[in-house]
């Protein structure tokens, strides 16, 4: 990671400060130089409230702060997969997280003029599928993959459920916020030198780390 | 502790029954029988202090008089005790039967032990910040007005479990690094939280009350003897909802004190709350969520875990959301 470089500050709305602090961790590697994080911090009461806020926390990043950048992460639940398909031009899958995530952005930031010396806030946004603990087993649990779940959600039956998920990362089905702060961490930590095997086993991660990547552009 | 309450008459309880888990959280609008609840679960408490009657003649009793059945979980459900009334309109009968199978058909003894130890808060701000006498810290007042003295007296008693509280305290509320517990000369106990940059010393009655809401269910949550029932009315009182969470994983310290590390018996805990943003963080858990309605005078319980449509309704809005939009019932009836 670049030292020379200043801190780049960045935005994150996720579910709760423990993918927060572990998303921060992945897009300082993904952007590969230390990123500031944007106070106060934002939080999303999970979905649908991340893409009810996003207009007005995108609207507020780019008028009132120095922001670069915005990470979204969500968990996709049972929702549909976001697919290569739907990156066709004008294409939009109307129950896909990730298309819906980028038309708002698309939709907020095109009306905005630009502030702050830069012309819009930056897009970085990841679906973690079927939920963020699935990317914390990856390299530890080799069944646990997007491919594993959408192939189990097109014979509608999912390889594992979300509880499933958490009790294997946590241990225990109420962990407690400290307790999912400190494996969330540990967890990405793992992937910190190569985020390869992540974003193969994951192209919801896959495509928030290639936005990261554009950033620098 | 106890499985399950069922009412016949009690306020709006007309007819109604509910299994409790280990955990309960407990939504509706007003008067619809969240404290109902916990007042017959106080009920139980209060009769079982005094000996045990001999059994009454059912003509003995008020013909449409409350009755409320209590069953209990492992050792003691062999069990059942029922509340109801002779001489007055309130519950004032205590009668305890053997049930044909469970354990502890005996153990009346060891059952009315652990109910004497059910406790009740609702924690007012002002009653935490008060300065109690020192002598007054045995255990936490149902206000928390003598947290102070109890806080003390851990300390003094239990220095470990105090040691743990106090690092939980400033994770919790990093802006503070020091509790401040001073014994003043005339016997009563000051409690104050020293800032972490200025090290200036904030008396209680100058915290917020959100603060002074946390430390009292901190203290509860780290008690070294908890009770073996805790009802907590509004839960949420002064707390911003993002620290909410925090607030529920004290709670839970309770319910699943193995989860958390802790080597003590679980304590059976029902909590009421009016904040959607707590009920959001039941999504994973919503067989913990007893929602109480009201219908005409009759109101009734239901566990969230039932309802046949919520993994579908969960798809497309937050649990405090769908709670909200009365589609989960536990709201107020329209005028
Ligand atoms: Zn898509």
């Amino acid at each position: 990671m670049s030292s020379a470089q200043p801190p780049l500050k960045i935005a994150i709305l996720s579910e709760s400060p423990a993918d927060e602090a572990a998303i921060a961790v992945l897009a300082e590697v993904a952007l590969g130089r230390q990123c500031q994080r944007v106070q106060p911090s934002l939080r999303a009461r999970g979905w649908p409230s991340v893409a009810q806020v996003l207009p007005a926390i995108i609207r507020h990043l780019h008028f009132n702060t120095d922001a670069a950048g915005l990470v979204v992460v969500v968990d996709s639940d049972n929702s549909v997969v976001h697919l290569p398909s739907h990156d066709a031009p004008d294409y939009f899958h109307p129950y896909c997280r990730m298309c819906q995530l980028r038309a708002v952005f698309r939709q907020t930031t095109k009306k905005l003029p630009p502030a702050n010396g830069r012309e819009r806030v930056l897009r970085g946004v990841g679906v973690a599928v079927p939920a963020i603990e699935a990317w914390y087993l990856c390299g530890r649990d080799e069944q646990v993959t997007e491919a594993a779940w959408t192939a189990g959600l097109e014979i509608d039956r999912p390889p594992y459920t979300r509880p499933q998920l958490k009790y294997r990362v946590y241990g225990t089905d109420r962990p407690s916020l400290y307790l999912e702060t400190q494996l969330a961490l540990e967890a990405v930590r793992r992937h910190q030198g190569d985020l390869r095997r992540l974003e193969n086993d994951f192209p919801g991660f896959a495509t928030l780390a290639k936005d990261l990547r554009s950033w620098g552009q | 502790m106890i499985a399950s309450v069922a009412f016949r008459n009690f306020k709006a309880l007309r007819s109604t029954s509910l299994a409790l888990a280990p955990f309960n959280l407990v939504i509706g609008p007003n008067g619809s029988g969240k404290t109902s609840l916990i007042q017959a679960i106080l009920q139980l408490r209060a009769l079982a202090k005094l000996p045990l009657r001999e059994a009454v003649a059912d003509n003995e009793r008020q013909p449409e008089g409350a009755e409320i059945l209590f069953r209990f979980n492992p050792p003691f459900d062999g069990l059942e005790a029922s509340l109801t009334c002779v001489s007055e309109a309130v519950c004032d009968l205590l009668q305890v039967t053997p049930l044909p199978s469970g354990e502890g058909v005996d153990d009346w003894a060891g059952l009315r032990t652990r109910l004497l130890s059910v406790r009740s808060y609702c924690f007012d701000h002002e009653a935490v910040a008060s300065t109690p006498a020192l002598k007054d810290g045995a255990e936490l007042a149902s206000d928390g007005c003598n947290l102070a003295a109890v806080l003390a007296a851990r300390r003094q008693a239990f220095p470990e479990a105090f040691a743990r509280f106090t690092a939980e305290l400033f994770r919790l509320l990093p802006e503070y690094d020091e509790l401040s517990l001073i014994e003043r000369a005339d016997q009563c106990v000051q409690l104050g939280l020293r800032l972490a940059d200025g090290a200036e010393l904030i008396p209680a009655g100058d915290l917020a009350q959100g603060t002074l809401c946390s430390l009292a269910i901190l203290a509860l949550a780290f008690d070294p003897a908890p009770p073996a029932i805790v009802c907590i009315e509004e839960i949420d009182r002064g707390i911003h909802p993002r620290l909410l969470r925090d607030i529920r994983d004290l709670l839970y310290r309770l319910s699943y004190p193995a989860e958390a590390g802790e080597t003590r018996a679980p304590v059976q805990v029902i909590a009421t709350t009016h904040s959607p943003y707590l009920l959001d963080l039941f999504r994973e858990h919503p067989e913990e969520v007893v929602v109480t309605e009201k219908h005409g005078r009759a109101a009734r319980f239901t566990r969230l875990g039932d309802h046949p449509d919520l993994p579908g309704l969960l798809a497309g809005a937050s649990l405090g959301d769908l709670w909200f939009s009365g589609v989960l019932g536990g709201v107020p009836e329209d005028k």
